[in-house]
C-alpha cells in the first residue's frame, strides 16, 4: 500500500515536470524541470525495487547529463530564437503521430492483461542482478566500454574548434 | 504490488510527452531534452516489467539504455556546438543543408 502511494506520488511529479520540460519557452527552465523529472523517475525506480537503477539514474542523469545541458546552454547564446511557426501540412502530420500513440496509451490503461509469470522472490536482489550482468551479459558490458571510449574520442573531435590552416 | 497497467501507462505517458516535444519544438536543445524523456519512459517500462517478473533482466537492459543515453548526449552536444559555431542559431529550420 505504501509502495503504491509512493509510486503514484512520483508518477504524478514525473508527468507534471516532463510536461513543463517540453512547454517552457526558456531553455534554462526546461533544464531545471528535466532535473526534476529525472529525480522523480529515480524515485519510481526505487518504488519498483530497482535500487541500483535508481542510484545510477541519480548519478548519471542528475549529476552528469543535466550539468552537461546547463553548460551547453551557458556556452551558446539563446536570445536569437524566432517564434515557433510551422506550415499546415507538417503540422497535421506531427499532430497525427502523438494522437495515435495517445489512443494506444488509453487502450493499454484499460486493457485486462494476464499477469506475467513471476519468478522467485530473490530475483530482485543486488546479488541476482550482478550475477546475471557479469555472466549472461558480459559481452554487451565489454562492448559498452568500447562504445564509451569511442564516444569520448568522437565527441572531442566533433566539438573541437577548427583552426584556419587545418586541412580537413 | 503496483499494478502493471499503472506502470505501462506511466512509461507510455512519459514517452508520449517526449515524442510531443521532439515533434513540436524547434529549439535544438529542447529537442535533445525530449529525447532524454523518451529514453526515461522506456526505462520505466523495463523496470516495471523487471519488478513484475521478479527477474533482473529488465534492470540490466535499462542500465544499457542509460549508457546509450549518455553517449547520445555527449555526441549530440558536440554536434550542437559545431552547428552553433557555423550558423549562430539554435533553430532546426536552419538545419536544412548537408554542406559543411
Amino acid at each position: 500500500m505504501i509502495a503504491r502511494l509512493v509510486f503514484y506520488f512520483f508518477a504524478l511529479l514525473a508527468v507534471l515536470s516532463s510536461v513543463f520540460v517540453v512547454t517552457r519557452k526558456n531553455a534554462m527552465h526546461s533544464v531545471m524541470y528535466l532535473a526534476f523529472t529525472v529525480l522523480s523517475v529515480a524515485g519510481i525506480f526505487f518504488s519498483l525495487q530497482a535500487e541500483y537503477l535508481g542510484a545510477i539514474q541519480i548519478l548519471v542523469y542528475g549529476g552528469g547529463i543535466v550539468v552537461l545541458y546547463i553548460f551547453v546552454i551557458i556556452i551558446v547564446n539563446l536570445n536569437e530564437i524566432k517564434p515557433e511557426r510551422r506550415k499546415l501540412f507538417p503540422k497535421m502530420f506531427i499532430f497525427a503521430l502523438p494522437a495515435l500513440l495517445f489512443l494506444q496509451i488509453i487502450n493499454v490503461l484499460f486493457m485486462n492483461r494476464p499477469t506475467p509469470p513471476a519468478g522467485p522472490e530473490s530475483g530482485l536482489t543486488f546479488t541476482a542482478f550482478a550475477e546475471m550482468l557479469f555472466s549472461s551479459y558480459l559481452v554487451p558490458f565489454e562492448i559498452a566500454s568500447i562504445l564509451l571510449l569511442a564516444v569520448l574520442i568522437g565527441a572531442v573531435i566533433v566539438a573541437r574548434k577548427k583552426l584556419t590552416h587545418d586541412s580537413d | 504490488m503496483i499494478p502493471i497497467n499503472a506502470v505501462f501507462g506511466l512509461g507510455l505517458l512519459i514517452f508520449f510527452i517526449g515524442l510531443f516535444g521532439v515533434l513540436f519544438r524547434k529549439n535544438l536543445v529542447i529537442m535533445l531534452m525530449s529525447l532524454e524523456l523518451l529514453l526515461n519512459g522506456v526505462n520505466v517500462l523495463l523496470a516495471g516489467l523487471s519488478y513484475h517478473m521478479r527477474s533482473p533482466r529488465g534492470s540490466i537492459f535499462a542500465i544499457f539504455i542509460i549508457l546509450m543515453a549518455v553517449s547520445e548526449a555527449a555526441v549530440g552536444f558536440g554536434l550542437v556546438l559545431s552547428f552553433f559555431r557555423q550558423k549562430k542559431t539554435y533553430d532546426m529550420d536552419e538545419f536544412n543543408e548537408l554542406k559543411g
